[in-house]
């Protein structure tokens, strides 16, 4: 690869930024579509088939569409997602009420601060091992240029995921305290505690993979997971078969602390519906209240972006480090693709849909019991297991 | 000696919270007035009144016959029981003797007014605490005994099931296999809810020892029902005071000891069972004959005062009632709800503990506010 000019990395980097962007504008409407319908599904009923504002206008085209669907052999399993449209209007054209007593600045940067924060950790995620594809030579400024999988591969990776997304907290917080009103003040306090807490075991046990191999990058990881033979600052590193037993305690733990990071079932109590309304978002209306959401899901997608590169093998077919054991001369299971590591988010975020449909909520005294009293031993322990393998390994 | 580092401390006040009477966990429009300290309750005050029709005051001024459509209207997700009590009470006082058969096919839909009201209660409880997909598998099984009593009656939740007297028809050809299909679907029903509920660890934490109510405190509040039952008092006005065909049939008071909402949760699960047994009983041994006894076209009473308590859902639900000398209508009627007497345990169940117990013990109360505020 020539070096590029500014201009050049510029203008790539602000081509990459527009393309997550938009992958998680997509990708948002369909996690929500996807929780509908397995809902839907394990509570054995069909989801939503149609949107309220009967035949005329928008809605009446949206409906139409989706009994046109429920007559298609295939799309009628989707009917139902074009409905996303008609939310994103919902949201965009619904008035914008500020509480009178409300802080105004803090109401109004709280929801930008979640947003903010969720979309900068996508930043370093890397989705693809290669470039996605080269521009044209035809295209200016880029041309003959790669689209990389990652729009800044920073070495210190994962050290910048767990600082930036621990000030997305501030967002609940902030929006909890400035609405001026006693649920959502409720739920930014139980927020702060939830996540302030959960962020110990969470941030231990993605040290396991970060000891074992000693880089906190991502491309990198994944590489180390796959069973080849890495380079880090560190010194060399290659996985040895044992460290299997630590990514596998670590993966579990990891994953109960996301699900109290993002504030899902059954660790929702900042927005436990039945007991504070709507939790810490109860003032917020409009896209205001759509950046809060929008921000969830984000974060939902980082969790599962991390928990697939640091712990099921990142770009590859296998889990756990289990990849070792297919050579990469194996068609399809044996190389690293983007495929892989969409089909491991995708995963992931059904277990949160799957946990949701069947579990009920904690107390909060009981939240922070697993936390401090289970998960923060159980994580320091698997760490002390993950420097023992590398040691003796 | 250090009163100069008194601005480090933190200076704390207790915060009052209004939960309702706009609240999606507090079934309808009760209104709970929390002081609290941190999430610790300091202070619960129910606060009751914004559902109030004065059905007593109505009916007073409706004809023994008119009477019952308001009844319906109290406990709306158990009108079979409300329309039992009302007919009963008022045969009482007449000393109307009703036919068998009406007596079993009573006892059979209150019964199963008895288990959909159940299921309403364990589905809204367990998305309070959470739990959404039981939520939707009792409404699934409910739908069926909504079906069942629209072939009956033509209404699904505002039944006027009964006449004084009896009934006004015959049970509907076809509606004892709707009955047994029911209850086929029902026993593999109540096991798919406790498969989500009663090993489930989060659940059992969310409610195992939580809001506790001894008997003795339980009694002097005058509590009835499952709360009563699951501190470990056998009192059913079934076995109690059997009326309808209660007394011929076979089943057991569910009781356990430990008096907190898991207790209250197996209590009435095992009502529910009972219920399904005693629907089949009514259902296998429902005998011939008329259904409606011989009754004048209006009734007038004489200078009189009648009691008459039956078991709903939700407890002991009792009519009182006082006639004049030729009164078509009743002089005075009181009803005894039993949400109304359980909903006095809420302070005495949730002062000391957390937020989230509040939303668990008036699940676990299981009131209606129809019935509290009349």
């Amino acid at each position: 690869m020539t070096a590029m000019t500014l201009t050049q990395s510029f203008v790539t980097a602000l081509l990459q930024i527009v393309v997550l962007a938009l992958f998680v504008f997509v990708a948002v409407p369909v996690i929500v579509f996807a929780e509908r319908k397995v809902i839907g599904y394990v509570q054995l009923r069909l989801g939503y088939t149609r949107i309220a504002g009967g035949l005329h206008g928008v809605t009446g085209g949206l409906n139409r569409l989706m009994w046109w669907m429920g007559k298609l052999p295939f799309f009628s399993i989707l009917r139902g997602f074009p409905s996303f449209i008609a939310d994103g209007i919902k949201l965009f054209t619904k008035e914008d009420i500020v509480p009178e007593k409300a802080d105004w600045w803090v109401f109004h940067f709280a929801p930008a601060i979640s947003v903010v924060a969720a979309f900068t950790v996508l930043g370093i995620v890397s989705f693809s091992p290669a470039p996605l594809w080269t521009w044209p030579a035809a295209v200016p400024i880029v041309g003959g240029l790669p689209f990389a999988g990652v729009i800044s591969d920073v070495n210190v990776g994962l050290l910048m995921l767990v600082g930036v997304a621990s000030v997305g907290v501030y967002g609940i917080v902030l929006g909890g305290w400035a609405s001026n009103s006693k649920y959502p003040l409720l739920g930014g306090l139980r927020s702060a505690a939830q996540i302030v807490s959960y962020e110990v075991p969470l941030t231990f046990s993605l040290l396991v993979p970060v000891v074992l191999s000693g880089t906190l990058n991502f491309t990198q990881m994944s590489q180390y997971l796959s069973g080849a033979p890495i380079q880090t600052s560190a010194g060399p590193a290659q996985m040895p078969a044992l460290a299997i037993l630590p990514l596998f305690i670590g993966f579990f733990i990891y994953l109960t602390c996301g699900f109290a990071e993002t504030n899902r079932v059954p660790f929702d109590l900042p927005e436990a519906e039945t007991e504070l309304v709507a939790g810490f978002h109860t003032e917020y209306t409009g896209m205001k209240f759509g950046l809060f959401y929008l921000a969830e899901y984000a974060n939902m997608i980082i969790v599962a972006a991390v928990a697939a590169a640091f712990f099921l093998g990142g770009h590859h077919f296998l889990p756990f480090g289990l990849q070792r054991f297919i050579p990469p001369s194996v068609p399809v299971v044996g190389g690293a693709s983007f495929g892989w590591f969409l089909l491991w988010m995708a995963l992931i975020l059904f277990s949160y849909l799957w946990v949701r449909a069947t579990l009920p909520r904690y107390r909060y005294d009981q939240l922070m019991h697993v936390g401090w009293k289970w998960l923060i031993p159980l994580s320091l322990a698997n760490l002390c297991l993950a420097a023992l393998v590398r040691y003796f390994a | 000696m250090f009163v100069f580092l008194e601005f480090l401390v933190f200076k704390t006040e207790e915060m009052e919270i209004n939960l309702g009477p706009q609240h999606p966990s507090t079934h309808g429009v009760l209104r709970v007035k929390l002081r609290l300290d941190g999430e610790t309750v300091v202070q619960c005050t129910p606060i009751i009144g914004y559902l109030h029709r004065g059905v007593e005051k109505i009916c007073e001024n409706k004809t023994w016959f008119q009477g019952q459509v308001w009844t319906d209207r109290m406990d709306y997700v158990a009108a079979v029981t409300n329309n039992l009590g009302w007919a009963e009470g008022v045969e009482k006082l007449f000393g109307i003797q009703v036919p068998r058969r009406a007596h079993y096919v009573r006892t059979l839909l209150a019964e199963l007014n008895r288990i959909a009201s159940h299921q309403l209660w364990l589905a809204t409880h367990a998305l309070d605490i959470g739990a959404m997909t039981v939520f939707l598998y009792c409404f699934r099984d409910r739908e069926a005994i909504l079906d069942i009593f629209e072939a009956f009656c033509g209404a699904r939740l505002t039944t006027t099931a009964f006449r004084i007297g009896g009934l006004r028809e015959d049970v509907p050809p076809g509606m004892d296999r709707m009955v047994r299909n029911f209850l086929k679907a029902f026993s593999t029903g109540i096991e798919e809810y406790e498969t989500l509920l009663s090993e489930n660890r989060i659940w059992k934490k969310r409610t195992v020892g939580v809001a506790k109510l001894q008997a003795k405190d339980a009694v002097a509040l005058g509590i009835t029902g499952p709360v009563l039952r699951a501190a470990g008092v056998p009192y059913d006005v079934r076995k109690a005071f059997p009326s309808a065909a209660y007394a011929e049939m076979d089943f057991q008071i569910a009781t356990r000891p430990e008096a907190d909402t898991y207790a209250r949760y197996l209590v009435r699960l095992e009502e529910m069972r009972q219920s399904a047994r005693i629907v089949q009983q009514c259902l296998d041994g429902l005998p011939e004959g008329p259904v409606m006894a011989k009754i004048p076209k209006i009734l007038k009473s004489e200078v009189c005062e009648v009691y008459h308590s039956i078991e709903a859902p939700k407890g002991e639900l009792g009519y009182y009632f006082v006639g004049e000398k030729g009164g078509a209508n009743p002089y005075r009627m009181h009803v005894r709800a039993p949400s109304f007497v359980n909903l006095q345990a809420l302070p005495k169940m949730t002062e000391g503990n957390l937020l989230a117990d509040v939303i668990a013990a008036i699940g676990t109360l299981d009131v209606v506010l129809g019935e509290i505020d009349r």
